[in-house]
């Protein structure tokens, strides 16, 4: 219960400090804005204009979600190591994986609630628009919120032990390699040499699979998502995260705070 | 002499080894550094700039782990973390988030502390006025000057009322009315059955308020002991400063009392025995002449520490 308690303050903690972070704000303006561009891009064609619209709205949340769950989460951990916070919180009865987790939710709250201010402006936009909204739509969208969950645990693993700018470098790479891992995985089975595809699976298990919660394109063509789907999601997400959060905690607990 | 059972810190042989870069090459910042805190004493852990004693200090806090030998906490190795509801920490120039009022900070810190909610905004308007910031309790931190910052430090090390507390350069950034309100305040943690590390490289405040002392150089600990050990009482001496001393009063009185004496403009400095020093006072405000200030000046420590310093540094 006492542990709930540390890391709840450090959690809201941590969403206050984010809240006060420009650069969330100015990637939830330009969210808001490709949103809404959608309804310029879907005139451009004479077919699916609804579809396109969709198509722009999801991929900008995915996007714009994604920019925030890493380049907040990048600093999550340094910025209390550089300014010293950390070290009157540690002093406290915290452990260090309480502290991890307390950040890792924090920030997961923030993009979390600034995912719901996207999916408020897709919704507005598609009903102005006249376009289709279905529970599939909210499905897919909610699966975004699986996918940041995961981005940000790997943001705070990074920003356990390297800079911001490398951290940046390192959740930038994974995410654009979780949303590749299937194609090259396919790319490789085709591989007559027998090591080749064994190391292929092997990166497909260790990387993410961010492409498990991507079902925009079933939502935006009305095509069923299922609910194993959902589930296998789910349980991903969370057996993600909370192996990535214990690598975490493995290494912040070995670290020395000069 | 205090029997084991009191004993509230160990640290015992601790080296730590830092890599100053990438390369294999490795820098020794502690050479087995050794030394005990008893209950409801006040400890200084003196040394000068570079010395270790924040490096000490961060490994009692479990911010940087020994390479060799341990340190413990009320019997609890400092790796873990539960204990930690009996200690207090204050870091050197403390740094809180500047967005927080200095009550939302208090009560942050009180969460992580396990004080029961019932009792936190109690505590919190009781540790800010202790520290003279119930003025200031709702503004944000973003404002505060460095002193101010120092008091929220010293208020947050105390919202869990624990039994150990430490302080890393308590009085720095300080001005003379603060220092000395630091100063009571410690002695007063003292009075309240609480144990006290202090680190710090200003020896008069450990003079005025430690009870023993440690003092580190070059991450060697050169000398240990009760306060008393350095200050023989032969050795105890008071800065005078006069003004409007009359030259024949100057001359009976350094003839009478083998004093030393040393002109700074209108005034004269001297220097007494402590056990001389009320008889001085009395023949010179007899005489109608002004005294400016008294200065305990206990040499001894002093000469402790730059021995220890000059060893430190010939032994390098």
């Amino acid at each position: 219960m006492n542990a709930f308690i540390r890391m709840h303050a450090l959690a809201v903690n941590t969403f206050r400090e984010a809240l006060r972070n420009k650069l969330l704000y100015t990637l939830l303006g330009f969210s808001f804005v490709m949103i809404a561009s959608g309804v310029v891009l879907a005139t451009l064609s004479y077919v699916e204009v609804n579809e396109i619209l969709q198509d722009v709205g999801m991929g900008a949340i995915r996007f714009f979600s994604a920019g925030i769950a890493i380049f907040v989460g990048i600093g999550l951990v340094h910025n209390e190591v550089d300014r010293r916070t950390i070290f009157t919180i540690l002093s406290k009865p915290v452990s260090r994986a309480e502290f991890l987790v307390g950040k890792w939710a924090g920030l997961t709250f923030t993009v979390w609630l600034q995912l719901v201010l996207m999916v408020a402006a897709f919704a507005v936009v598609s009903m102005l628009a006249g376009a289709p909204l279905g529970a599939d739509h909210f499905v897919a969208l909610g699966l975004i919120g699986l996918e940041l969950m995961v981005l940000v645990a790997i943001a705070t693993l990074f920003s356990a032990f390297t800079t911001p700018m490398l951290a940046a470098f390192f959740t930038v790479g994974l995410w654009i390699i979780g949303h590749l891992t299937r194609d090259l995985q396919a790319l490789t089975s085709q591989s007559e040499a027998e090591g080749v595809s064994q190391i292929a699976t092997f990166i497909f298990v260790l990387m993410p699979d961010f492409e498990v919660f991507n079902k925009t394109l079933e939502a935006v063509h009305g095509l069923p998502i299922s609910g194993n789907e959902i589930g296998l999601a789910t349980v991903y997400a969370l057996g993600y995260t909370v192996c990535t959060l214990i690598l975490a905690v493995m290494i912040f607990s070995r670290r020395d705070f000069k | 002499m205090k029997d084991e059972r009191s004993e509230i810190v160990r640290v015992n042989g601790v080296v730590k080894d830092f890599r100053p870069g990438f390369g294999l090459v490795r820098k020794r910042v502690l050479h087995g550094v050794t030394f005990e805190v008893h209950d409801n004493e006040i400890f200084g852990f003196v040394g000068p700039n570079g010395a270790g004693k924040t490096t000490t200090l961060k490994i009692l806090m479990g911010l940087i782990q020994p390479t060799e030998g341990c340190a413990s906490i009320l019997g609890c190795d400092v790796g873990e973390s539960e204990f930690r509801h009996q200690i207090g920490f204050l870091p050197e120039n403390p740094y809180f988030y500047p967005f927080l009022t200095a009550r939302e900070i208090l009560e942050f810190y009180a969460r992580l502390s396990g004080v029961a909610a019932s009792e936190r905004d109690a505590r919190v308007d009781r540790l800010l006025g202790m520290v003279n910031l119930g003025h200031a309790m709702d503004a944000r931190l973003r404002t505060f000057s460095k002193g101010m910052l120092q008091r929220v430090g010293v208020a947050q090390a105390l919202i869990h009322d624990p039994r150990v507390v430490f302080l890393d350069e308590p009085m720095s950034g300080l001005d003379p009315i603060g220092r000395k309100e630091i100063r009571d305040l410690i002695l007063s943690l003292r009075n309240e059955g609480k144990t006290i590390f202090m680190n710090t490289h200003i020896l008069p405040d450990v003079e005025m308020v430690c009870d023993r002392v440690a003092i580190i150089v070059k991450g060697q600990i050169r000398h240990q002991g009760a306060i008393e050990d350095f200050i023989p009482e032969s050795g105890r001496r008071s800065d005078i400063v006069i003004s409007s001393l009359p030259p024949e009063t100057a001359d009976q009185l350094g003839e009478r009392f083998d004093l030393e004496m040393r002109g700074l403009g209108e005034r004269i400095e001297v220097q007494v025995d402590e056990k001389d020093v009320n008889a001085v006072l009395d023949a010179v405000i007899r005489v109608g002449a002004e005294v400016v200030s008294v200065t305990a000046h206990r040499n001894s420590l002093e000469d402790v520490f730059l021995d220890a310093v000059r060893e430190g540094e010939a032994n390098e």
